[in-house]
């Protein structure tokens, strides 16, 4: 595939030609509270955030969906599909969040398809743009997410001094920048992505050991570190978990989604929707009758963990990509990289 | 439908503001007229019918005798009783006097107390059998609606009882505890508002009162990590429900 390079001074030039097929989103703020939001003009870009509040997961399985309508008529019934085949372009987004929408996709296509989420994917491009500012929690070159990115994009960017290199990863994305006025990309370009990234990697301070954790996991269902995460606190420092569900609303590969039904007062028509849910709230192991099976808070952190340790569902779908949202939002400063080594036996409390 | 199920609603010790909340459904309003005969409503209508009902909305706490057989009698002609707030549920904001001892608290309002005759301040539960709860103060019309909706459908409302925090992430809010250093009750607080307040870079006060299942003790160490007082802290988990079980502790009991 195709390398450029484009001054970030002209960057404006990139952003108006993807403007013209597409709504762009990207990220609107500096530092690790941002958010992606709409971009109208290159003022409301910041290429340079840390991270954000919700994962880029929002476009393609939103917090709230109207699925289908439905009415009863002359004792009827006729339901209408909500279609979302608005086409947008994310702008910027960091390699563990390109990598945890891989595995979305794969969760929402391989045991069952499902068409909301990829009606929503297929209408997207992704541009993504390589770290060069790691977050204080983030553990991506554990998971083997990043710093950097070599699949899953259809334009990559990486910061490289005054100018970004352009990398073109599908057709799409060639022919997004057909017609712009691109230089191509020189050796010396790749030569000063190369050096940054090997500087970033040396920045990244949280790591998390992945050899054998699944199963460490699953061998460690009776661990104290569960009772203590979810009643005593203590957990290198941590506060008693506060069942929040913070984690995982903002974890960008929890999939997990309630559905429900909402009638309009003419009693015979309404919507099915769905709803980003969590496990770590009581309600979610609730049911008929109102028997539970995780009633206590320390099953459902425990739940939760377990996802994130590759142990849950067979580990074939969900687990961990180490953006440390979840880190960074815990009021009660859990930490899971640190719970990871709990449960090796490595590290004395 | 033959005949429209009865509503009644009634205002014990509170603002009304949860009857003001019902009021305000003004765009649905006719077609909720149109489902239901709202037969005792003395804030709004001139003629009430107090021959019993299908569904009372009780708003208010209970804290006088009076108000105690009042309740015992509307429960007796009522099919399913609605506590409709956070004063009827556990006495919300009138039930701070609480930890002021009764004649103190009386006598800082009133010169001569010999007239009054009042008790501490329950939610209607303390005195009579509560079919459902709509949480809030005030209760969120949307609520009010879903569990209207669900009497009718003879099915279990949705009314969620999740954190505030779960509406703050739908709405991409970053943290006020984590990022703010901010003492918010979100975390413990039941949803239905929508994340109002943290929206709008304000801490949560509470006014939902507890969700299901929360951690106070685990909140009030994290507050008080932050550098909060006791007596602060404490403020906090009494102003809208300290006579809940949940928040008791922590507000002082």
């Amino acid at each position: 595939m195709n390398s450029y390079n484009i001054e970030k001074k002209d960057m404006n030039i990139l952003l108006d030609r993807f403007l013209e097929d597409y709504k762009v989103f990207g990220p609107t703020r500096p530092g690790a509270d941002s958010t992606f939001d709409e971009i109208t003009s290159i003022k409301q870009l910041h290429l340079d955030y840390t991270s954000t509040v919700l994962p880029p997961k929002k476009f393609f399985h939103p917090p709230k969906e109207t699925l289908f309508s439905f009415e009863l008529k002359n004792d009827k019934f006729t339901t209408k599909e909500s279609i979302q085949d608005k086409k947008i372009l994310i702008l910027g987004i960091h390699p563990c969040d390109v990598h945890a929408i891989l595995k979305l996709d794969k969760f929402f296509s391989t045991d069952f398809s499902d068409t909301y989420y990829q009606n929503r994917r297929k209408n997207t491009v992704l541009v993504a743009i390589n770290c060069v500012e790691p977050s204080e929690h983030s553990f991506c070159s554990s998971m083997g997410t990043g710093p950097y990115l070599d699949e899953g994009y259809d334009i990559l960017l990486t910061d490289i001094g005054t100018k970004y290199l352009v990398e073109i990863g599908s057709k799409t994305g060639q022919k997004l920048v057909e017609g712009v006025n691109l230089r191509k990309a020189t050796e010396t370009d790749f030569h000063e992505k190369e050096r940054r990234l090997k500087l970033m990697e040396k920045k990244i301070k949280k790591f998390m050991n992945t050899t054998w954790l699944p199963r460490i996991a699953r061998e460690n269902l009776d661990h104290e570190v569960w009772l203590d995460l979810g009643e005593h606190g203590g957990v290198d420092g941590s506060f008693p978990c506060l069942s929040c569900g913070s984690c995982s609303l903002v974890c960008p590969t929890c999939y997990c989604y309630d559905v429900y039904d909402t009638m309009d007062l003419s009693l015979i028509s309404g919507t099915r929707n769905r709803e980003l849910d969590s496990c770590q709230l009581l309600e979610y192991g609730e049911v008929a009758l109102g028997d539970n099976f995780r009633r206590d808070r320390k099953d459902r952190i425990r739940h939760w963990m377990l996802c994130k340790f590759g142990a849950a569902a067979g580990g074939k779908n969900s687990s961990c990509v180490g953006c440390g949202r979840c880190i960074r939002v815990c009021p009660s400063k859990i930490d899971l990289t640190e719970v990871a080594k709990v449960i090796r036996g490595g590290k004395q409390r | 439908m033959n005949e429209k199920p009865k509503i009644a609603i009634f205002k014990f010790t509170g603002c009304a503001g949860c009857q003001l909340e019902f009021l305000h459904l003004e765009e649905i309003f006719l077609d909720i007229l149109e489902l239901f005969d709202i037969s005792y409503w003395v804030m709004v209508k001139r003629d009430n019918d107090e021959t019993g009902w299908d569904i009372s909305l009780v708003e208010g706490g209970i804290s006088t005798p009076e108000e105690i057989e009042e309740i015992k009698q509307i429960r007796m002609k009522t099919k399913f009783l609605v506590a409709f707030g956070d004063c009827a549920i556990g006495g919300c904001i009138p039930s701070i006097r609480n930890w002021t001892p009764q004649l103190d608290a009386e006598s800082q309002v009133y010169r001569d107390t010999s007239v009054i005759q009042s008790t501490k301040v329950f939610g209607i539960g303390e005195y009579v059998k509560v079919d459902a709860i709509l949480k809030g103060c005030p209760a969120h019309r949307d609520t009010i609606v879903e569990l209207l909706k669900s009497a009718l459908l003879e099915i279990r409302p949705r009314l969620r009882q999740h954190p505030v925090c779960v509406e703050c992430k739908f709405r991409d809010n970053a943290c006020l505890i984590t990022s703010k250093k901010m003492a918010c009750m979100g975390p413990v607080t039941s949803a239905g508002c929508g994340a109002i307040c943290p929206s709008l870079g304000r801490e949560c006060e509470g006014c939902f009162g507890p969700m299901s299942n929360p951690n106070t003790s685990a909140l009030a160490s994290i507050f008080k990590d932050l550098g909060f007082n006791e007596k602060d802290i404490k403020r906090k988990f009494r102003k809208y429900a300290g006579m809940s079980p949940e928040f008791r502790k922590e507000a002082g009991h």
